[in-house]
C-alpha cells in the first residue's frame, strides 16, 4: 500500500462524468415541472403586463397616434410634461385625492371592523352591505351615484335640499363639491374590502390578551391602542399600501361622474392619460405620463412599505 | 423498491407534464382563436352582397328615420346591404380611432364635419373627392355649405348626412303664463334679455329658480354658446382658421353679455350638458332652447305646445349656428367597398332618400329641389327656410384643432366664468393664447 491510499482525502470522491449528469436529474425534473406549471400564468403575465409595459415605455419616446407609424422623438414627451400645466393640475389633484381618501378609507375600515367584530342582531347583513360595493363594478356604482346626485331627479339632492343644502348646478358640476363627491364614491367602494382584511386580523388576536388588559384596569380606548392596533400592524401595512396604490390610479368614477370636470378640477393623472391618449390622440405623450405615474406610485409604495414595516409588530 | 416504483413515478410524472403542456396549448389556442372574425366587406357574403357597417350617433328621436332610409336603400338593390350601428356621439369619437387602427372598424363613419379634420390629419379618412366628380351622384343639387363643411387641407373627406341650422324652440304656454305674447318670440339679444326676468321664475325664493328662461349647455353639447360670439362680430377662430379671436373686444363683449345673463340674471342653469338642456325644455322647466331639428319628434311626443323661431340676432350679426354631419370612409378602404359605399351615399342624397329622411326626422333636406315633396312633417320647411339658411354658419370648419379648442379650452373657460372663478376679461384672453397655440401646432 502506498502512503496516498492510506491518507484519507478531505474532498469527497468525484464521481465519473456520466454519473454527475444523472445526479442532477431529479432536481432538474422538479424544476422543469415547476416551470411548466408556472408557464400559463407567466405567459399571461408577460403577454398582458410586461410586454405592454415595455411597449408603453417605447411609445413614450415616440409621437405615436395609432394610425401613422411611430416616429422617434426621444425625451421630448417628458420635457413637455414637465412644463405642461395640465400635467401638474392632474398631479396635484391625484395627490389631494390620495391624501384624503387613503387615510379616510383605512380609518373607516378599521372602525367598521372593530364595531362589527362584536355580535349583534343583523351583523352579517351590515357586513355584507358594507362589502357589497367592492364586488360591483366601479363604473356601475358611479352611474348609480350620478343619478343620486342629479340636481333634478336625484334622491340625495332632494333630501339635502329639504335641509337647505342646495347647489344650483348639481353636485357634480359644482367646482366645490365635484372632488368630494368622487372621493366619497372612492371610499365607499373600497372600505368593505379593507374592513374584511381587518376583521380577519381582529379575529386572530387572542382574547386572553384582552382579558389580561381588562384585569390590569385599562379603558377600552387603551386596550384598542395598546393591544388591538399593534397586533393589526401587518393588516394596516397591507391595507395602507393597497389603498395608496389604488387611490393614485383613481379613474373609473371620475370618468363616469365628472369626466374630469368642471374645468379639470377632478382630473387625475389617469384621467389625463385617457384624455391625452383617446381624445387628443397623442398616445406617445399619454405613455410618457403613465410611465411617470408608474415611477411615482412605485417610489411612494416603497417608502410607505419601508416606513410601516419598521413599525410592524410581531408576537 | 426503487425499481418497483420507478415506472409508476415516471408515468405519473409524465402524465402531469402532459397535462400541463396540454393546458398551455389549449390556453394559447383559445387566445388566438378569440381574435374576432375578420370583417367580410369585399363580397364575402353568401349571396355575393357587400355588407357595410355604418357608425353614427343618431341616438335621438331621429334614429328611426335614419334606419328607414337605410332599409329603403337595402330593399332597392341587391348588391349592397348597409347596417347602422348607433351609439352616443362621444362614444363614437372615442371608439372610432382605435377601431379603425385595429382593422375592426366600420365601413362608413358619420361624424360632425367640424371634427373630421382632426381625424383626417391623423390619416384616418380616405378623401372622397372622386364621389363629387362623378356626375351620376347628382352632387350639384346639394347645399354648397354642406359639401364644403368636410373639406380639410384641400381635400374633401365627407359626404353630407345632414345640414341644419339651430333654431330657438320656445314654449308658448310658458310665454303666456309669463304675460308675454306667445306668437312674438324674441328676435334680438336685447329683447331676450328683457324677457328673462319674466321667464325665469323663482317662486319660493330659495335662490334656485323652478323655471328658467332658456337652457344653455356648457359641455357635451352642440356648440351654441361659442356661436353666440358671432352676434357682436366676434368668434372663436377667424374664418380662415389661422387666428384666434377669443380675446378680441367683440368676443369679450358677447361673452360678458351672456355670462352675466346666465350667472347673475339666472337666465339658464349652469353646468348643463346638451342632454340636460333638452330634458329641461322637454319637462317644461325652460321657456326656450336653441337646438337642432332632431328634438322635434321628442317634443311633439311630450305634448309640448312649442313654436320655432330663428335664434335672437346679436347687435352686429344675425349668424346662426349650422350643424353638419358628414359620412366618410376609413383610409385603406378597398375599391369594391368604396363603390358600394358611394352607391349608399348617392341614395342618401337622392330625392327619395332626402324626402324620406326629412319627413321622418324633421331635418331640412340636403337638397332644395325636394322642398315641396316633404309633406309629412312641417319642420323641414321651417329649418330649411331660405332666410334662415342665409344666416347659417358653420363653427370651426376645416380647423383640425377644432375639437380640442371647443372641448379643452372653450368649455372649461366658460365653466370657470359661469362659476365665478374669475371674470370673462381675465379668463378668455388667456384662453385665446391657448387657442392660438393649438392653431399654430
Amino acid at each position: 500500500m502506498t502512503v496516498t491510499e492510506l491518507t484519507p482525502s478531505t474532498a469527497p470522491p468525484r464521481p465519473p462524468v456520466a454519473a454527475r449528469r444523472r445526479a442532477r436529474g431529479p432536481a432538474s425534473r422538479r424544476q422543469l415541472t415547476a416551470w411548466l406549471f408556472l408557464a400559463p400564468a407567466l405567459i399571461v403575465l408577460v403577454a398582458f403586463t410586461l410586454y405592454p409595459m415595455a411597449q408603453a415605455v417605447y411609445l413614450s419616446l415616440t409621437n405615436y397616434n395609432l394610425i401613422a407609424a411611430a416616429e422617434w422623438i426621444g425625451l421630448d414627451n417628458y420635457a413637455e410634461l414637465v412644463s405642461d400645466p395640465a400635467f401638474w393640475n392632474a398631479f396635484w389633484n391625484t395627490v389631494l385625492y390620495a391624501v384624503v381618501v387613503t387615510p379616510v378609507t383605512v380609518v373607516l375600515a378599521l372602525a367598521f371592523a372593530v364595531m362589527l367584530n362584536q355580535a349583534f342582531f343583523g351583523r352579517t347583513f351590515v357586513r355584507t352591505a358594507i362589502f357589497l360595493p367592492f364586488i360591483v363594478s366601479l363604473g356601475i356604482i358611479a352611474i348609480a351615484w350620478s343619478f343620486l346626485l342629479d340636481p333634478n331627479i336625484g334622491l340625495l339632492s332632494y333630501w339635502l335640499g329639504q335641509i337647505g343644502i342646495v347647489t344650483e348646478q348639481g353636485w357634480l358640476s359644482d367646482p366645490r363639491f365635484a372632488m368630494p363627491a368622487v372621493m366619497m364614491v372612492g371610499v365607499w367602494k373600497f372600505v368593505g374590502f379593507y374592513m374584511v382584511i381587518y376583521l380577519a386580523g381582529l379575529q386572530s388576536i387572542p382574547s386572553e390578551l384582552y382579558e389580561a388588559a381588562k384585569i390590569d384596569g385599562t379603558t377600552p380606548w387603551q386596550r384598542f391602542r395598546h393591544v388591538t392596533l399593534p397586533l393589526l400592524s401587518n393588516q394596516t401595512l397591507l391595507v395602507s399600501v393597497l389603498a395608496l396604490i389604488a387611490t393614485l390610479q383613481a379613474f373609473d368614477q371620475i370618468y363616469v361622474m365628472t369626466r374630469g370636470g368642471p374645468y379639470f378640477k377632478t382630473e387625475t393623472l389617469v384621467m389625463l392619460i385617457y384624455r391625452e391618449g383617446f381624445q387628443e390622440l397623442r398616445f406617445g405623450y399619454a405613455s410618457a405620463i403613465s410611465f411617470v405615474l408608474l415611477i411615482f406610485v412605485f417610489a411612494l409604495s416603497m417608502i410607505q412599505y419601508g416606513w410601516l414595516r419598521r413599525r410592524a409588530v410581531t408576537y | 423498491m426503487k425499481t418497483q416504483h420507478a415506472p409508476h413515478r415516471r408515468s405519473r410524472h409524465a402524465i402531469r407534464v402532459a397535462t400541463a403542456g396540454a393546458g398551455i396549448l389549449a390556453l394559447a389556442l383559445t387566445a388566438c382563436a378569440g381574435q374576432g372574425t375578420p370583417r367580410d366587406t369585399d363580397g364575402g357574403g353568401p349571396d355575393g352582397k357587400i355588407s357595410l357597417t355604418f357608425w353614427n350617433g343618431f341616438t335621438g328621436p331621429d334614429g328611426p328615420a335614419l334606419e328607414k332610409v337605410i332599409a329603403d336603400f337595402n330593399a332597392s338593390q341587391d348588391d349592397v346591404e348597409v347596417k347602422a350601428e348607433i351609439m352616443p356621439w362621444d362614444t363614437l369619437y372615442q371608439k372610432v380611432l382605435t377601431a379603425v387602427a385595429g382593422n375592426d372598424g366600420p365601413d362608413i363613419i358619420a361624424m360632425s364635419a367640424a371634427r373630421m379634420p382632426q381625424f383626417a390629419r391623423q390619416g384616418m379618412f380616405l378623401p372622397v373627392d372622386d364621389y363629387y366628380d362623378d356626375p351620376d351622384h347628382d352632387s350639384a343639387a346639394l347645399a354648397e355649405a354642406a359639401i364644403g363643411a368636410s373639406v380639410f387641407d384641400g381635400k374633401n373627406y365627407g359626404v353630407p348626412v345632414n345640414y341644419t341650422p339651430m333654431m330657438m324652440y320656445y314654449n308658448k304656454d310658458l310665454f303666456e303664463a309669463a304675460g308675454l305674447d306667445p306668437e312674438a318670440p324674441p328676435t334680438t339679444w336685447d329683447e331676450f334679455a328683457a324677457m328673462v326676468p319674466k321667464l325665469t321664475v323663482d317662486e319660493n325664493g330659495d335662490g334656485k329658480p323652478e323655471q328658467y328662461a332658456t337652457a344653455l349647455g356648457d359641455h357635451e353639447t352642440v356648440p351654441v354658446f361659442p356661436a353666440l360670439l358671432w352676434g357682436t362680430g366676434g368668434g372663436v377662430v377667424s374664418d380662415d382658421g389661422t387666428t384666434s379671436m377669443l380675446g378680441d373686444a367683440a368676443s369679450l363683449d358677447a361673452l360678458n353679455f351672456w355670462v352675466d345673463l346666465v350667472k347673475d340674471k339666472k337666465a339658464s342653469p349652469i353646468g348643463l350638458s346638451g342632454a340636460d338642456a333638452d330634458k329641461l325644455f322637454l319637462t317644461g322647466k325652460a321657456a326656450t332652447e336653441i337646438v337642432g331639428p332632431w328634438m322635434t319628434t321628442g317634443f311633439d311626443e311630450a305634448g309640448l305646445n312649442f313654436g320655432i323661431a330663428p335664434p335672437p340676432a346679436g347687435p352686429n350679426s344675425d349668424a346662426v349656428l349650422a350643424d353638419v354631419v358628414s359620412m366618410g370612409l376609413p383610409a385603406g378602404t378597398d375599391d369594391a367597398t368604396k363603390e358600394a359605399a358611394y352607391s349608399f351615399f348617392a341614395y342618401w342624397n337622392s330625392q327619395e332618400g332626402q324626402t324620406t329622411w326629412a319627413d321622418g326626422s324633421g331635418f331640412p333636406p340636403n337638397r332644395a329641389d325636394v322642398a315641396d315633396k316633404v309633406t309629412a312633417s312641417p319642420y323641414p320647411a321651417i329649418f330649411g327656410a331660405a332666410d334662415v339658411a342665409a344666416r347659417a354658419k358653420i363653427l370651426l370648419a376645416g380647423v383640425a384643432a377644432g375639437g380640442t379648442i371647443t372641448e379643452t379650452i372653450f368649455w372649461p373657460s366658460l365653466q370657470k366664468a359661469l362659476n365665478g372663478d374669475g371674470t370673462v376679461d381675465s379668463i378668455f384672453p388667456a384662453a385665446s393664447e391657448q387657442v392660438q397655440a393649438e392653431l399654430d401646432k
